[in-house]
């Protein structure tokens, strides 16, 4: 299999003049400025195998964005190298570019006041798509995207999920083979959530197309990603299969339990933290060392009908590993 | 270049499509010209001429200036500047698609309506105004005209393009925009002929490319050059127009550069 994007120390510094509070500062900034240089993106190095699906995953202001906008040639970056599809990105070959696209949630390349067909054909000439191919793929896109009559309508009367995917049909109109997916289900309802998701799915199997994605949607990443890369602080932190990024960060782990007649939260403290109690049934995150004690202690001390010890879901993982940033 | 034929032919589209925008621009134009040419036909009152232009001669220079308004004065600037402090402009630079080229699609689709629309007013005014009108005879006056308006066309596009690229350094670059435009609408001659102003002002103005933009070309018209003297205003022209391009591609290449340095 060969390697469709290889990263060696990427690093993207950022300089953001600082300026002093008040209007005397202001005034200062406007003959002495002064600059802050900000590390966004700090030594990531990664490869990718062609036809892989990978989920990007970090808190707010990690460097997930600004690692893809690097990817997609859009950034230069401070030092380091990387290598996509056999091109340097941020020389912006048209060769490359016909081979990529890289859709961010919150941005639009449709036209607004006509109906989306008119950008599709926009873009079959910008990419030079041959008009076979164009209708092939259109047809393809549209059959999975659910689009059909949505094409004939002006961009701003489609609902927010509509433009969404119409947005998706416009970026892989020429089919390209590295998908760059910045929040592809920012704001839409779980249903079209759902929709995008399988889209996505089908696209990487029918196409053999690599696919790189960030989202603060667990349900995207466990759904479609086998594999995940996390940053903190723009710095590479883990990058494996996602079941095993539950084994290194669950330090925790689930204890449930039933019980014949009501328990006092209370008094089941010490035994680990109570994350839910309902009628008889209370739930216990304990850390994995001392499982078998707390465990021990419940069916000893209480009138326990039932006791379950769970993995701990992982949504709460990643969400607890966002939290540390 | 057939992206740019397509990206011509969609912005005609999105142009006529925008109705209501496209008709109170032009209503608002017309009211310029309106006002401009009662302005003159006050000032003129009985008199034949001022300033070395004849009655007709004067207030077909406003008429003229109507249809160069169309023709030069409607740049991409402030998408431009929109696109470049939204981020959008991310979405051009990772597509095989030179903006630039781009941007003068899209903008000559607009003046293709904005010109068409421009000579329908101008005919409707001189029909109220029952002719009156000064007409070129020579055949050569027409076409150093057309080509001196057509660089001209040119000329304010990339010199717009230029002025807005400073959205790259500065978030406030509407302000460098909005001066320029207000300034070069002066200096073109497009609210009055350049020949009102004091003498050392328009020899000013003359090392300039401004009054290329409307001032000559409306002068060109009024058959008040020689064809000589054309031909030499335009050779002027075109180095201006070469200059302001090559300086265009800099600007940008430097913008692109720090946009990709600082991040979108």
């Amino acid at each position: 299999m060969s390697v469709a994007l290889e990263t060696k120390g990427l690093t993207k510094d950022y300089r953001s003049p600082v300026k002093e509070p008040g209007l005397w500062g202001g005034v200062k900034a406007l003959f002495d400025r002064k600059y802050k240089d900000t590390r966004a993106v700090d030594g990531v190095t990664f490869k990718i195998d062609e036809g892989e699906l990978v989920g990007f995953l970090g808190a707010n202001g990690a460097g997930k964005t600004t690692t893809l906008k690097m990817l997609s040639g859009l950034l230069t970056p401070t030092s380091g190298e990387a290598v996509a599809l056999g091109h340097v990105p941020w020389k912006r070959e048209a060769e490359f570019q016909k081979k990529i696209s890289l859709v961010m949630g919150q941005r639009t390349q449709l036209w607004w006041e006509l109906p989306a067909y008119e950008t599709f054909r926009l873009n079959q000439a910008i990419y030079g798509i041959p008009e076979v191919d164009f209708r092939r793929n259109l047809d393809e896109l549209v059959d999975l995207l659910e689009l059909g009559e949505h094409l004939s309508v002006p961009v701003k009367k489609l609902s927010l999920g509509q433009r969404m995917r119409a947005e998706m049909a416009a970026a892989l109109l020429h089919q390209p083979r590295l998908l760059l997916l910045d929040e592809p289900t920012i704001g839409l309802d779980v249903i079209m959530q759902k929709k995008v998701r399988e889209f996505v799915k089908a696209y990487n199997k029918k196409y053999n197309a690599t696919i790189m994605l960030t989202s603060h949607n667990m349900t995207d990443v466990t759904e479609l990603c086998r594999r995940v890369i996390v940053i903190e602080r723009g710095v590479l932190l883990y990058d494996g299969p996602l079941d095993r990024l539950v084994e290194r960060y669950a330090d925790h782990k689930l204890i449930r339990a039933r019980f014949q007649t009501p328990v006092d939260a209370a008094d089941l403290k010490n035994l680990g933290s109570v994350i839910s109690m309902e009628e008889n049934v209370v739930v216990l995150e304990v850390p994995r060392d001392r499982i078998a004690a707390s465990a021990g202690a419940l069916l000893a001390s209480y009138p326990v009908l039932d006791l379950d010890v769970e993995e701990v879901d992982i949504d709460d993982i990643v969400r607890r590993l966002f939290s540390h940033a | 270049m057939k992206k740019y034929l397509t990206a011509y032919a969609i912005s005609l589209q999105e142009t006529l499509q925008r109705r209501s925008t496209l008709i109170m621009d032009r209503v608002g134009g017309f009211a310029v010209i309106l006002s401009l040419y009662s302005f003159w036909t006050a000032l003129l009152g009985d008199k034949p001429g001022f300033m070395g232009y004849t009655r007709a001669e004067m207030l077909t220079y406003v008429l003229v200036i109507n249809v160069l308004r169309s023709l030069v004065f409607t740049g991409r600037g402030w998408q431009l500047v929109g696109e470049i402090s939204s981020g959008k402009i991310s979405s051009y630079l990772i597509r095989p698609l030179g903006y630039s080229a781009y941007a003068l699609s899209l903008d000559l689709a607009q003046k293709s309506v904005h010109v068409a629309s421009a000579v329908l007013e101008v005919a409707l005014l001189s029909a109220l105004t029952r002719g009156a009108l000064f007409l070129p005879r020579d055949p050569a006056a027409w076409l150093l005209f057309a080509a001196s308006a057509a660089l001209a066309s040119l000329l304010f596009f990339y010199m717009e393009f230029t002025v807005s690229c400073l959205a790259f350094w500065t978030s406030e670059s509407g302000g460098p925009l909005f001066c320029f435009e207000l300034f070069l609408t002066f200096a073109a001659g497009a609210f009055f002929p350049l020949d009102v102003l004091p003498d050392g002002l328009r020899r000013l103005l003359s090392a300039t490319p401004f009054p290329y933009m409307a001032y000559l070309p409306a002068r060109v018209f009024l058959e008040k050059v020689t064809a000589a003297e054309g031909l030499r205003l335009l050779a002027v022209e075109a180095a201006w127009l070469a200059a302001v391009v090559a300086v265009s591609r800099l600007v940008w290449r430097a913008g692109v550069n720090s946009y990709a340095a600082e991040g979108g």
